[in-house]
Parts: C-alpha cells; structure tokens; sequence
C-alpha cells in the first residue's frame, strides 16, 4: 500500500519537476530579449505632473558587456551636453559647465521625476538580482528577485513576465523596508529591427510621487559594440562623437 | 572685460539705472508670469529619434537676469576699494544681465567650438559691462576614442574638491560661494590617452599640457613670464577610487605638484581628497604701517571632504580647506589696519594705490585665509516640489571666526528656465575675513533662459 501511494506522489511530481523553469535561464532570456548585451539606443522620457504639465528629456544611451553604461542628454537646452557614466556601483555626472565628473548614487535622479539614476542606466536584472522563486500563473511567469548587494537601487522586484514574449509586462520595486517603491509597466511591443522585439513604451508610477507619472520611450534601439574606453570620464564630455 | 564709472550724471544717472532696473524687473516678472500661464500639453506619447540627428552645425546659449539687493558696509575698506571716492550707501541695488553663446562644428573626427560670454551690470554706483569675453573655444581631434589632441582656450577643472581645488594648477580659481559658476579658461595645447584596463585598475589615462605666456598679453592672469609653463595629469580608476597625479612644471608659476581622489565608500557616501605642494611659493605681505614685502617658501595645500546622501535625502558636502600660502589673521589684521589708514578720508592719493595694488598682490583673494570649513545640506524636490530644490551653505574661516550663510532655493520645472533665489549673511569681528567684506547681506534672485 505505501509503496502505491509513493508511486502515486512520484507520478504526480514528474510532470511538474519536468516543467520547472529555471528561473536564472528565463531572467538572462528576459534580458537579452529587452536589449542586446551592447547596444545604443535614443530614449525620451516625459515626466507628467498631477496637473498635466509635462516635462521631457531626451537621451542618447549606450551600453556594453555587463556593466557599462553612459548615456548623453541631447534635449531639452537646458540639459543639452549633460553625460553621465555607470561602471557597475560606481555612478559619475557631467555637466559642462561644471566640467569634472562627480560621482553620483543610484536613487537619486539626473531628470527628477519617478525615474531615478538606476532606472536611467540600468544594468541587465540577470546581472544585480537572484532568483527567489518562479510562479506561473495566468500566461505570465512571476519572478521575485532579491538584490545580490546593497548597492542595487531596489532590494526586491516582483516581475511579472509574458509566457509567450518572455519580455516583461510590469516590475513592482521595493525596498528593503518592505516598502513599495514605483511600479514599471512595460507596453507597446515594437519591432525595433535586427531581431529585436521589445516593448516601446515604459510607464512608472510611485506612492511616493503621488499623481506624478513618468514615461520612457525606445527609438534607435540597436546592437552596437563599443570600444572600452567610451566608459571613461576622459570620454564623458566627448559623448556626442559617438552618434552618426 | 570694460570695468567703467558711469558717465551719467549722479542723480540722473540715479533715475536712470532705476527706470533700467524697472524694466529688467518688470522682463522678469513678465517671463516667469507667462511661464506659469502656460497651458499644460496633451499627452502625446510618440518619439521618433531621426529628430534628434547629429547637425554639423550646432548653436545653444543662456540668457541670465539677476537681481540684487545688497547691504552695505559703507566703512569698510572693502567698500572703499570695491568703490573709490564714492559717497557711503547703506544699501544697494544691482541688476545683471548675462548672455551666453555657443557653438559647435562637428567635422568628424574634428570639433570646432567656440563659448562667448557678455554682461552688463548695474547699480546705483557704477556700471560695469562686457561686450564679449571668449571663455572657451578651440579645436579638438579625437585620433580614437582613446586618444584627443586639442589646442585652444579651455577650462581645465582638476581636483576632486566641491568649493575649492587646490590642485586646480592651469586654472582660475573657483569661487566657493557659487563653485559652479562659470569659468574663462587659458589658451593651451593639450594631448589625451585613455585605455581602459581589466582587474583592479580597470582605467589610465595621461594628459599632457602646455599654457603658453609671452610675457605681456597671451594668459597675463596666468603669469608674466615667457615661458611654455608645462602640465600633465595621470588619472587611474583603481579599487574603484578616481586617483589624479597632477603636475606643474616651473615657468611663470612655481612648480607644483600634487594628488586628488573620490571613492564612493557606501552608495551614500562619498569621500574625496586633494593634497598639492608648491615649489618656492611667493607670498606678498603688508604691515600695518605699509611696508610689503615678499618671501618665497614652499606651501601645501590640502583638502579633504565627503557628500553623504541621508535617508531622507538630503545631500550633504563638508570640507575642510587648508590653504598652505594663505593669510594667517596677524597678517590680516595687519593688511586691514593698514587699509584703514591708506584708505581713511584726507589719506595722500599714493596710498591707495598701494591698497589695491596690496589686494591685487593676494589679499584680495576671495578666500585669502589659511583654514576654511564648507557645509552644504541641499535636498531635492523638498515636500514633494517636485524640480525644486533647497539649500543651506555655511562657510566659515576658522582662523578669524568669521562666516558665511547661505539659504537658497531653486527650481527648474519649466522647460529651459532655470530659477534661483539666494541670501546670503555674513558675520564676523572687524579685521575678519567675512567681517570685512563690502556688503553684510545680499539678496539675489536670477532667472536663466536657455536657448
């Protein structure tokens, strides 16, 4: 009798051990399906006010390998010349008239608004998050994440990933309080070329900015390799050499 | 830069830098009512970046108005100096207006660029104006992304310091109480290599610089010589830390040397340092009576400061200054004793010259002292002003006990306008630093439309 219902228990296990996801192969796929590893990319976000007043920057962004980013604020004038620089924790912001870079940290924001440095020159989630569990539920894998230091901006996400896109639909931050920092919701899948199908649009909002929403756009997004002194201070105020 | 009395009657020209200080109010009061007024755009949710090509020819600038109200003095010998034989005011109303104009030429690999700045200011005692002063502007050839080669007038910006830079040794000096003001550079020629690295120094890079002086027109605020006056900088990102080993060779200033760093040691705190020497550094002095004289020693200067960022995000900066050629309070007790006299009603002519000419020599610096501590705690969007921002800077000489506070607000939520309000409140004992000063309070409120 008991060697039945241990049969039972195994039977019932073996379709579900089969089908589980690793969920460090789905959260790199997830990546690589957002960007290329390297790339360059035009992005325009609009922070919006509870009265409708609109405010917007527009960024020219470029990343390589793990944990390279730099991006150049080609809009609006006031902002025009601006670079900031990302290698792994270590965060830097030029600003012309200033000249030297200084550094700068994950939370706080080059543009103000619900979109903080972090989520300007983000690394790929594979790179700064483990995976605590998998879930499926209703078309979509549910992934919780934990920050792999104290560095990264939010302790834990909760991303909720389309089965069939394997890209993301939303992204609920918190930190490590416990407390829900901004919520990501990514739209529009577009076809960027070159094999790259994304969502276009990414909409947040924050209990801590309430009323307040801020919007990032794609355009340009493609792959593009990079030589390794582009991610250097001396390179930040030459940003601008690297567009065509 | 054209420095000129006003040529306008006293009471009429009064009348009229009052009818000019109206209309520059009333411009800015105009500008920021219309950019309140503006009506809020729908969503539109669309971005096409063709728009955003890279243009051969690029054009930007900023047009700045500032507004100030200024308590005088009117008894100090700063005042005396900053307005010779004018009659004592206790107050003062100054209105500036700066226009800023830039312009790039992309040949790639080549750049061509050009920043022009111009200003006109007045206040009931004199009119000073500047029809065009090239700040910066010069060629550059990037041979790599590796490798720059440039040659013009540019603003080297060494060190790692937030309000001074002691290792700033090819540049004019900060001004701590507005360190992001903007600087005029020196006509130089320089060379760039950067390669980035793998393991613990993940980058190098060395720059080399010549800041040629003729000995009359070409870099005078640089020095008098005839010399090439040589430079280099080798700056490593090793351990995460920004490492700058800086050098100045001999020439029309005396060689100096020194190191900077700045490494985030949480992602909240970052700590930063500089530390140069001076080579047979002169220093100018006065005696109470009006006796200068000169000595050359070797000076170091240091610096070592931090930028914590709280949980309730609010920045702070604090540095402590350590400036090794500077005035110790005898030696400036004895050069405002000496203004007192040179500069007292029924003094012979002669010896005013000899004050300013005294100024002029080093006490006139901005921050003449030995020993200087900065505090800035400046919060974005406070209360959930979302754009604006606020802070409060102390300054203080820690050898007179004098200082300096300063509460500001800004705020930058309308497109291309960037608005800004500060006051600033000095305190000290007479023949202090901060005590002597021409004005005791000054307001000031700007607007800069960028273009």
């Amino acid at each position: 009798m008991k060697a039945t219902k241990l049969l039972a228990l195994v039977a019932l296990c073996l379709p579900l051990l089969a089908s589980a996801v690793d969920g460090v192969e789905l959260l790199k796929k997830v990546d690589r399906n957002l960007e290329p590893e390297s790339y360059e990319s035009y992005r325009k976000l609009i922070n919006i006010e509870p009265n409708g007043a609109k405010k917007e920057f527009v960024i020219y962004s470029v990343k390589k390998g793990k944990d390279q980013v730099a991006t150049l604020f080609l809009s609006p004038a006031s902002d025009k010349g601006r670079s900031t620089l990302r290698q792994g924790d270590n965060m830097w912001l030029y600003i012309p008239n200033v000249g030297k870079p200084m550094r700068i940290t994950s939370l706080q924001s080059v543009t103000g608004g619900v979109f903080n440095n972090a989520d300007i020159m983000r690394l790929d989630y594979a790179v700064e998050y483990d995976v605590k569990s998998v879930e499926e539920k209703e078309g979509n894998y549910i992934l919780d994440l934990k920050a792999k230091t104290g560095e990264v901006a939010y302790d834990r996400l909760v991303m909720t990933v389309d089965k069939k896109l394997v890209l993301p639909t939303e992204i609920v931050a918190y930190a490590s309080s416990g407390m829900l920092m901004k919520t990501l919701y990514f739209k529009d899948i577009k076809d960027f070329g070159g094999g790259i199908k994304r969502p276009g649009t990414i909409e947040t909002d924050s209990p801590l900015y309430k009323g307040y929403k801020s919007v990032m756009l794609y355009s340009g997004l493609k792959k593009k390799d990079f030589p390794d002194e582009v991610f250097t201070q001396g390179f930040m105020s030459r940003m601008e050499e690297l567009r065509k | 830069m054209v420095r000129k009395r006003s040529v306008i009657p006293a009471k009429a020209g009064v009348r009229a830098v009052g009818r000019n200080q109206e209309m520059n109010s009333a411009l800015l009061i105009c500008t920021v009512a219309l950019m309140l007024a503006a009506p809020a755009v729908a969503d539109d949710f669309t971005f096409d970046a063709s728009e955003f090509d890279k243009k051969t020819v690029e054009f930007s600038g900023y047009l700045e108005q500032k507004e100030e109200g200024l308590k005088m003095r009117s008894d100090s010998p700063g005042y005396k100096l900053a307005y010779p034989g004018e009659t004592q005011r206790h107050h003062l109303l100054r209105n500036t207006t700066t226009l800023e104009l830039s312009g790039k030429l992309n040949l790639d690999p080549v750049v061509v660029d050009m920043r022009a700045q111009a200003f006109h200011a007045d206040d009931q005692l004199i009119t000073t104006s500047d029809r065009g002063t090239v700040m910066e502007g010069g060629v550059r050839w990037s041979a790599g992304p590796g490798l720059t080669v440039d040659a013009g007038k540019r603003v080297q910006r060494w060190g790692k310091g937030y309000a001074w830079s002691p290792v700033g040794f090819i540049e004019r000096p900060k001004d701590a109480s507005d360190p992001q003001s903007s600087r005029e550079g020196f006509v130089m020629a320089s060379a760039e290599w950067t390669k980035s690295l793998d393991g613990p120094v993940s980058a190098v890079g060395l720059s080399g610089f010549v800041v040629p002086t003729d000995g009359s027109s070409l870099n005078k605020d640089f020095g008098v010589e005839r010399d090439l006056n040589p430079a280099a900088k080798l700056y490593l990102l090793a351990w995460d830390t920004d490492i700058d080993f800086l050098w100045r060779g001999q020439g029309a200033k005396p060689q100096s040397f020194g190191f900077d760093f700045s490494r985030n040691i949480t992602s909240a705190l970052e700590v930063h340092g500089e530390w140069a020497r001076f080579r047979d550094a002169p220093h100018n002095t006065v005696s109470a009576a009006g006796v200068t004289g000169q000595t050359e020693s070797d000076a170091t200067s240091w610096l070592l400061g931090l930028r914590y960022l709280t949980q309730n995000e609010v920045t702070w900066i604090v540095e402590y200054y350590r400036n090794g050629n500077g005035y110790d309070a005898r030696e400036l007790d004895d050069y405002y004793t000496f203004l007192d006299k040179a500069l007292a009603g029924g003094a012979a002519p002669a010896l005013a010259d000899k004050a300013r000419a005294v100024a002029r020599s080093g006490y006139g610096r901005v921050n003449p002292g030995t020993d200087y501590v900065y505090a800035k705690a400046s919060v974005s969007e406070p209360f959930g002003w979302v754009y604006g921002s606020a802070a409060l800077t102390a300054m203080t000489s820690l050898e007179d006990r004098s200082w300096q506070l300063v509460p500001e607000v800004s705020y930058t939520g309308f497109n291309n306008v960037e608005l800004r309000a500060r006051a600033f409140v000095l305190h000290g004992a007479s023949h202090t630093e901060f005590g002597e000063k021409p004005a005791s309070r000054r307001i000031e409120v700007y607007a800069r439309f960028f273009f």
